[in-house]
């Protein structure tokens, strides 16, 4: 989807510099890092010379002096000639060319069913009165591990950022999300590419190794992240943080592992990671180490062994099947669990397991609250809905779901400055933040850029708190399903929401509707995807 | 030397136990193999391991020499960065995966995915190894002494990998290289530290095609 030909370059050669006055500009082709624009060294005309490798990240468009140029999607393509816009024909001319298949960063591009077919309900005079946003109290705070370790995470926010590996993000871009969460009392993670050394006291609010000078309160953690790569991992390593994540799926691309092209294995990379300079460092896409539920709970038991049973310990999925794999991840002795869906993003990946495989975020939150409901642990085991979050508004249908927290990751791209051009795989991020080239990286300023972060931390923070206290709750922990209707029948379908006008959920989700669970276990009936586990309930447990 | 009796103990109770233990003395643990993740993050002392080891043993090792009398279970030595690992009998599935350095010495045979992912560790097989044994290495040794199963150093990245028999399949990416006056030293010095009774010159060398194998 859209990864080449998606974009049209204009150029107004009547403000163009360089077209009134060949050789004296030419600052387009200097700072695109695709290769788009070609400067004749003879004539010193500049040239548009290849409209298909324009990603649409603009930054040509920002820095021209003449404010010439317009990059426009090509959009009217998909209109007119949809299937076959002009992006899937040149991707078929380009696998026909190489043999090669598209690679690209970020989430799914499209529309997919998500949270914008989900409104809230505000509170009146039937139901318990809204609260004040303005003059009253919200309790946000989100405690991770607060029975099974002796130094459980206490978020200030529901937030944190979704992991995200030095390698995939520039070591400027780690330390921005490290001070950000130091600024607002929520969680970074190392994501799998080993730890950049300053995430350590940056993201307690340090800003310096042996932390004497705290600059940014309250302070916040780190979540150091146990992966199938196992990049730059010991013991030192787990013990750095205040959290390990057991990262088992992704949401953009669920059932591979991380993928980190040679164009980003830079030294500095290749140090933490082993790899050598310029090769792909690419995840196995399960555990080498695991071969079965029992092998993984014997590694949660060492992981808090060699953490001497302080920090939490944390499970990351993909979306495939959330009931039976939130289920697994309780059995394996889970203090938190994140569920990425299928809008979640990545820095690299095959664009159709981007674009065409996994569940989207919405439909997987309600199964994983049922499995947590059906072993007892919903709003003990935390869950922690990714893919797709973009402000306090999703956060908050995501909660009123059932989750606990949400995650940020390429919405904190995008505070960082990201345009998103879905190129991050190529290395050569005009704004710093997925590059690892010198002169890129120098345009991100880790305090700056962390700044931002924070700021939309708490714009987001405010957003839930209006959204929780009009609709007449003092704690974000207190929210529920009520608090939502669907405005569509399919979402309602999806989520067993109150269909707006009908004010129940579908007939489906009554109790009794279907018949009883499968019990062949052979997956064809079972609800949920759990096939037929003992511990779980029928569909009509579910609450609405 | 002093023994902890791990029957019917849990992992938390043996590893603290050994962990205050190990102060300039080596410790041996005998009727543990019902405990996975023995030892696991050490970063110095000697074990002895009377009898066999379950599953992780030596995790995350980082300075610790283990020594297991019998046989060890299934990833053996994992994500070790520093030490020794040696085991008298056989390994089973995965022995010292994901390890970036130290060194691992299998008197037995070992299982299949010995090794995969190795990124820097010395590992030591002195008999058979299963299938996919050294698969994505990016650096290190692995020494085979007996022969090997299928897909043997599949995904080769970087790193050199030793066979003393034959192969079922030799792994993509992998090239044949003939051992150099430098290999039949190291080798040799290996087999004199660790008592290996084998001739270094009839090993086969098998290297990387290249380092970037997937994608252009």
């Amino acid at each position: 989807m859209a990864a080449i030909g998606a974009f049209c370059v204009s150029v107004n050669r009547e403000i163009c510099i360089n077209a009134r006055m060949p050789g004296k500009c030419a600052t387009c082709a200097e700072v695109c890092p695709h290769g788009v624009y070609a400067l004749d060294p003879i004539t010193g005309e500049m040239n548009v010379q290849n409209f298909n490798a324009c990603v649409g990240c603009r930054i040509c468009a920002e820095f021209c002096p003449a404010n010439a140029i317009r990059i426009n999607p090509a959009e009217s393509e998909y209109v007119s000639r949809y299937p076959w816009t002009l992006a899937a024909v040149e991707e078929i001319h380009y696998k026909a060319q190489t043999g090669e298949y598209m690679l690209r960063g970020f989430g799914t591009i499209g529309p997919t069913p998500n949270f914008d077919t989900i409104t809230v309900v505000p509170s009146q005079i039937a139901s318990a009165a809204p609260l004040d946003k303005y003059r009253e109290e919200c309790d946000m705070e989100v405690v991770i591990g607060e029975d099974t370790c002796d130094k459980p995470i206490r978020l200030k926010a529901p937030f944190v950022w979704a992991a995200m590996s030095f390698g995939a993000l520039s070591k400027e871009a780690k330390m921005a999300l490290a001070i950000a969460a130091a600024q607002t009392g929520i969680a970074t993670n190392t994501g799998e590419g080993g730890l950049v050394p300053e995430e350590a006291w940056l993201s307690r609010g340090y800003t310096d190794k042996e932390r004497t000078r705290k600059k940014w309160e309250p302070g916040g953690y780190l979540i150091v992240q146990w992966s199938t790569g196992r990049w730059g991992v010991s013991v030192d390593y787990v013990n750095a943080g205040d959290a390990v994540e057991v990262k088992i799926g992704q949401g953009a691309k669920p059932g591979m592992g991380g993928h980190l092209l040679g164009a980003k294995v830079t030294e500095d990379v290749s140090r933490v990671r082993g790899v050598p300079v310029g090769s792909d460092a690419l995840s196995p896409c399960r555990y080498y180490d695991v071969q079965s539920l029992e092998d993984m709970k014997h590694m949660v038991a060492f992981l808090r062994d060699v953490t001497d049973y302080q920090f939490p310990i944390l499970f990351k999925l993909g979306p495939s099947r959330p009931y039976a794999d939130v289920a697994a991840c309780i059995e394996a002795g889970a203090d938190a669990i994140s569920i990425d869906g299928l809008m979640g993003g990545t820095g690299c990946s095959p664009d159709i397991v981007t674009q065409g495989v996994g569940i989207p975020t919405i439909a997987c939150i309600p199964p994983a609250v049922q499995a947590l409901k059906d072993c007892g642990v919903h709003h003990k085991v935390k869950l922690i809905a990714l893919g797709g979050i973009r402000n306090g508004l999703d956060t908050f249908k995501a909660m009123a779901l059932g989750a606990d927290a949400v995650g940020f990751g390429s919405a904190a791209e995008i505070a960082m400055g990201c345009r998103v051009c879905y190129a991050c795989q190529k290395g050569n991020c005009p704004y710093g933040i997925t590059s690892q080239k010198p002169e890129m990286r120098a345009r991100l300023d880790p305090v700056e850029a962390g700044k931002r972060l924070a700021n939309f931390i708490h714009a987001c923070t405010e957003e839930l708190k209006i959204l929780t206290m009009l609709s007449g709750h003092r704690r974000t922990a207190d929210l529920s399903p009520e608090d939502l209707r669907a405005m569509d029948l399919n979402t309602a379908a999806i989520t067993g929401l109150k269909l707006i006008g009908y004010e129940r959920p579908l007939a489906m989700w009554e109790p009794d509707y279907l018949p009883v669970v499968d019990v062949s276990g052979d997956g064809r009936h079972g609800r949920n995807g759990h096939n037929g586990r003992k511990k779980v309930g029928a569909r009509n447990k579910r609450s609405s | 030397m002093k023994t902890i009796d791990a029957k019917a103990k849990g992992l938390k109770a043996v590893n603290s136990t050994l962990k205050k233990l190990l102060n300039g003395q080596p410790v041996a643990v005998k009727n543990a193999s019902h405990l996975h993740g023995l030892g696991a993050g050490l970063k110095h002392g000697e074990v002895v391991i009377n009898g066999s080891a379950g599953d992780y043993l030596g995790v995350l090792n980082s300075g610790a020499t283990i020594k297991v009398i019998r046989n060890a279970g299934k990833y053996v030595a994992d994500n070790m960065t520093a030490g020794t690992v040696i085991v008298e009998g056989s390994t089973e599935y995965g022995a010292a995966q994901y390890c970036y350095g130290g060194a691992v010495v299998v008197r037995g045979d070992a299982g299949d995915f010995t090794a995969t992912m190795n990124k820097g560790a010395t590992v030591i097989v002195c008999g058979d190894v299963g299938d996919e044994a050294g698969t994505y290495m990016l650096k290190g040794d692995l020494i085979v002494v007996g022969d090997a199963g299928k897909d043997f150093a599949n995904y080769l990245i970087r790193g050199s990998v030793y066979l003393g028999g034959k192969w079922k399949s030799l792994g993509h990416n992998t090239q044949v290289e003939p051992l150099t006056d430098e290999d039949i030293a190291k080798l040799r010095a290996y087999f004199e530290k660790y008592e290996i009774d084998a001739d270094p010159t009839v090993f086969k060398k098998i290297v990387a095609a290249s380092e970037k194998p997937f994608y252009n």
